[in-house]
């Protein structure tokens, strides 16, 4: 989710404030997936990936293509206002309820020493290990991967390349909501629950996670997820479950304060 | 900065020069060729085709290239990853490796000092060193036409030498030029013919040589008096 976060940021150049509803709709196609298929789970992911692909695009001819020759923070604006109309919607679509995802692994561990590791943490693991491996080699490797860097760093240039910038940009957009989409229904998987405003939380936290690694850095925002994690946990364990949140902002406002540039974050960017 | 009644015809293999000094209007031309900006009335042509409204991308594609101000080389990726970023704009090129490479050959054949350099970030390297990666990663789209703009800019004088005596090669192997230039007395030297950009109107034109002494063109681009 932080990665896919990273990726928007990077190539179009903006913060977003959609991409926790975004998570939300990919969560909730995923979840109705797999009751549909009477649980699978192959099915349901890639199921949560295409909404969110094709409600990428949509974002992307809403908030950014109207506002290209206008300042970021008018496009900036547009998402939030989308983000409400979105969030409101699905109230309305899925309930205000909220809805309990069945473990394809009928809650089952296995035990390391004193730990507990459950079936289905090991499989966002490796789902999520595997996915970041795989846009690694997108990015590196393929045209499609080497557009999305170009345009991220000189979309003048870019273009002056023969690069059409905004279908760059329409694909970088959709690419970043589908793996919003995975994660949202991998959230759900791991919290057993879905919930229509789950989106607001996990956006925020997904944003922390992308400044603590680095705005913009791919590798960052993995980093960012995984100790943000790591330390929310340490909360939970040393202080009490309520804290983890807190934690989470703490973070983020001590990482703006010493190191706005993050883990790996180039020094000065520039987004525009 | 507004243009007007600006006429330029640049034939093929040719080296043609546009100069002028600051605000002149020089940038906003290029602009306005590779339709980075709008255009309020005009017409550009290219070969046949009508390019006055066609989007940047699709001009690049069909063999102009643009080596805009200030280089803008991709600053985070190797010389030879910008390199091949160069061959976006040529379906043709970036789907047939073997003809990839040969470009690539050709780019680090003229430019000695970019393979040596070819594992280094964009950023990393001099001045001179990016306006020539900026030079070879045009070249990579084996354009018909390469636009240059102010690619002395900020350089020493040996290195803007050096710069220009590629142009000069790169014109032998084929490729027409298109050359913006605030160091007019450089410009005009390998030129075949230049115009004079005064506040976004064509003042002069004429041969390169012709201009160079050209009273006009002495006292107001070349710093001499007459």
């Amino acid at each position: 989710m932080a990665i896919g976060y990273s990726i928007i940021l990077g190539v179009v150049g903006l913060v977003t404030f959609v991409h926790g509803e975004v998570i939300v709709y990919g969560a909730f196609t995923g979840f109705y997936t797999l009751l549909l298929s009477r649980g699978n789970v192959a099915l349901a992911l890639l199921a949560g990936f295409a909404a969110s692909w094709i409600l990428g695009v949509v974002v992307n001819k809403i908030c950014y293509q109207p506002f290209q020759q206008r300042g970021r923070e008018v496009a900036l604006i547009a998402t939030i206002g989308l983000s409400i109309t979105l969030r409101s919607s699905a109230q309305v679509l899925f309930g205000t309820q909220q809805k309990f995802m069945p473990d394809m692994f009928q809650n089952r561990f296995f035990a390391l020493g004193d730990i507990r590791i459950a079936y289905t943490q090991v499989f966002v693991f490796a789902v999520v290990f595997g996915l970041c491996l795989l846009l690694q080699r997108i990015i590196t490797k393929t045209y499609f991967g080497m557009a999305l860097r170009a345009v991220s760093m000189n979309k003048k240039a870019a273009a002056l390349l023969g690069l059409d910038v905004n279908r760059a940009i329409l694909l970088g957009n959709a690419l970043a909501c589908g793996l919003g989409g995975i994660s949202g229904v991998l959230l759900g998987m791991y919290y057993n629950a879905i919930h229509p405003l789950m989106g607001a939380s996990m956006a925020m936290k997904a944003f922390t996670a992308t400044v603590f690694g680095g705005l913009g850095s791919i590798t960052g925002a993995a980093i960012g997820g995984f100790l943000l994690g790591i330390f929310e946990n340490f909360a939970v364990a040393m202080l009490s479950s309520g804290y983890r949140d807190i934690v989470a902002f703490l973070i983020l406002i001590a990482v703006l304060i010493a190191k706005p540039s993050g883990i790996m974050g180039r020094r000065g960017v520039e987004l525009s | 900065m507004a243009l007007k009644g600006v006429n330029i015809e640049v034939h093929e293999k040719e080296i043609v020069t546009l100069i002028g000094s600051n605000g002149a209007g020089k940038t906003t031309t290029l602009m306005g060729i590779s339709n980075l900006i709008r255009k309020r009335s005009g017409r550009i042509t290219f070969y046949d085709w009508d390019i006055t409204n066609e989007k940047p991308h699709r001009i690049v594609q069909m063999g102009l290239c643009h080596v805009p101000e200030g280089r803008q080389i991709f600053p985070y990726l190797t010389v030879e990853e910008n390199l091949r970023m160069g061959v976006f704009g040529n379906y043709h090129l970036r789907n047939k490796r073997r003809v990839l490479e040969e470009s690539l050959e050709q780019v680090y054949m003229l430019f000695p000092i970019l393979r040596e350099r070819r594992k280094q970030l964009g950023g990393t390297l001099s001045g001179g060193e990016q306006q020539m990666l900026a030079i070879g990663r045009g070249l990579m789209l084996q354009p018909k036409l390469m636009m240059l703009d102010e690619p002395s800019l900020g350089l020493a004088p040996v290195i803007v030498e050096q710069i220009f005596e590629l142009l000069l090669r790169i014109r032998e192997m084929g490729t027409t030029i298109l050359l913006i230039e605030q160091n007019a007395n450089m410009a005009l030297q390998i030129a075949d013919r230049g115009y004079v950009l005064e506040l976004g109107q064509i003042v002069l034109s004429g041969k390169a040589k012709d201009l160079a002494f050209d009273s006009r063109v002495k006292s107001a681009y070349l710093g001499l008096s007459c």
